[in-house]
């Protein structure tokens, strides 16, 4: 099984949970590079201006955010040009336990999967078994 | 009872002695309108929209009582219809039951007894359905907080908690003691958000449930109080606390309802300052005048944003992205000013921003 290193994005109002997700992903082993984002829009302008990206990279990203919440990040997302698009991989966390948040990541068709928080090494080694 | 507090009752008659004789019996027990054809009668609807009580005659030339009733009903759904009629076949009571939805059916020649019980009883019928309506529209307007609580609630409960686990589970695995620490800062944090969170529940529950208890208001009492709890916030985060207070009058009120509005205010004031400005400030003005107790709280702090100012009274409304806000604060402002019968403006800009309160005396 290939070992290939990845980059991760982190998109998350709290402070706090961007640092704990930034400190599990390093303590993988895989991580080629993370960057983490308190607002989504910032992440945005970094996905419409980064330079392409030849390997995968995994995007966390948090569903209750002020101002541009997970969702609309996503649908944001999905506007871009399908060649920004590729090699994107987004996973969308959440506390709550709301059966509607979780019914409404299906059907978005560029999320992966819906993750409950906190992210921990052995949810974040489960995702990774994929790639 | 004066003319404001008496039952208004409209009475429809194609026959002018009618009118006039049931206006004679009646005019000191109940305000009474009458119209001598259904264009005046609706007439006096549209201008009383608080007519409770509506007797028609049912041999009118234009139409009947039953097909006036029948038509009014969806305009007019709240009055209680009675119909009076010298014709008492089978049918037309039938009718007036099942197209006209009437409360009472009268036989001419109409005793004043009769239409006093029918009144009265039909006016009671009228506040129990009018309340009933009221309390179901205050029902639903909890249940829609009760969904809008409970959905943020495992955000805004768990989310502090969950945070700490994560860092646990992050502990675990560091073996480097500064690391270590560094974290429990950061649990220590989330703890304090959470605590904070909890804090302006239980604010939001004194308002919601909580009796107004009117007292005398001391404002100099009031703002030595906040200048305690925000003396420390000031010197450490180099912000200028300038107050002003100007009462030379009695001023009644819920002082409870004064210290959350005040207090969740400064602490937004304090809260959301321009980082490097050398010369913050927040000001706190109290001018009590002629019965009405002007506030004004003002800060030259990084401002609203002009496409969120209408919703920062919204419940759970957060306009900034920082980790700080409960999303309740404003909320609880509006509630409580709700509650005193008092008015909020707020004026914002990249320079600052000023709320300015009045609450009129009780």
């Amino acid at each position: 099984m290939s070992q290939e290193k990845l980059n991760f994005i982190v998109v998350d109002d709290s402070k706090l949970d961007c640092f704990i997700a930034e400190k599990i992903i390093q303590n993988t082993g895989r991580c080629a590079s993370v960057s983490t984002f308190q607002q989504a829009n910032d992440a945005l302008i970094y996905l419409r201006t980064m330079a392409s990206n030849d390997i995968p990279t995994i995007i966390f990203v948090d569903i209750q955010m002020p101002v541009m919440n997970g969702f609309e990040f996503v649908e944001s997302f999905e506007t871009l040009p399908a060649e920004r698009r590729s090699n994107f991989y987004i996973y969308m966390l959440s506390s709550s336990i709301n059966e509607n948040d979780i019914a409404r990541v299906k059907g978005y068709s560029s999320v992966k999967q819906f993750l409950n928080k906190p992210l921990t090494s052995s949810t974040i080694n489960h995702v990774l078994e994929q790639f | 009872m004066n003319g404001k507090d008496k039952i208004k009752v409209l009475y429809i008659d194609d026959e002018q002695n009618n009118l006039i004789s049931f206006k004679a019996a009646f005019r000191f027990d109940y305000n009474i309108f009458v119209a001598i054809n259904t264009t005046e009668a609706i007439n006096h609807l549209k201008a009383n929209p608080d007519i409770s009580v509506i007797l028609s005659d049912q041999k009118m030339p234009d139409k009947t009582g039953v097909e006036f009733f029948e038509e009014i009903r969806k305009e007019f759904p709240n009055p209680i219809r009675i119909l009076i009629t010298g014709y008492a076949d089978i049918e037309s009571v039938i009718n007036a039951i099942n197209r006209g939805h009437v409360y009472r059916y009268i036989k001419k020649p109409w005793s004043e007894d009769d239409i006093r019980s029918s009144i009265d009883q039909g006016y009671k019928f009228y506040v129990t359905t009018a309340m009933l309506a009221v309390k179901n529209e205050e029902l639903q307007k909890a249940y829609n907080e009760l969904d809008k609580f409970a959905y943020s609630a495992t955000h805004d409960m768990r989310g502090p908690i969950l945070s700490v686990l994560g860092i646990i589970d992050l502990a675990k695995h560091t073996d480097n003691l500064a690391d270590v620490k560094e974290m429990m800062g950061m649990m220590e944090n989330a703890m304090l958000k959470l605590d904070n969170y909890i804090q302006n529940l239980h604010d939001y529950y004194s308002i919601r449930r909580g009796e107004v208890e009117i007292a005398d208001i001391n404002f100099d009492d009031i703002v030595k109080d906040l200048s305690d709890i925000y003396e420390v916030t000031s010197k450490m985060n180099n912000v200028k606390f300038v107050k002003n207070v100007q009462q030379a009058e009695t001023f009644r009120s819920d002082e409870v309802s004064i210290k959350i509005i005040l207090n969740n205010l400064l602490s937004n004031a304090f809260k959301y300052q321009v980082k490097n400005n050398e010369n913050k400030f927040v000001e706190l003005d109290v001018n009590v005048a002629k019965g009405i107790a002007n506030i004004v709280v003002k800060d030259n702090g990084i401002g609203i944003p002009e496409n969120s100012i209408n919703q920062i009274f919204n419940m759970f409304y957060r306009g900034n992205s920082e980790e700080v806000g409960s999303g309740f604060g404003l909320y609880n402002v509006k509630d409580a000013l709700g509650k005193l019968n008092g008015k909020i403006d707020v004026v914002s800009s990249a320079e600052g921003t000023t709320f300015s309160i009045a609450i009129p005396n009780k």
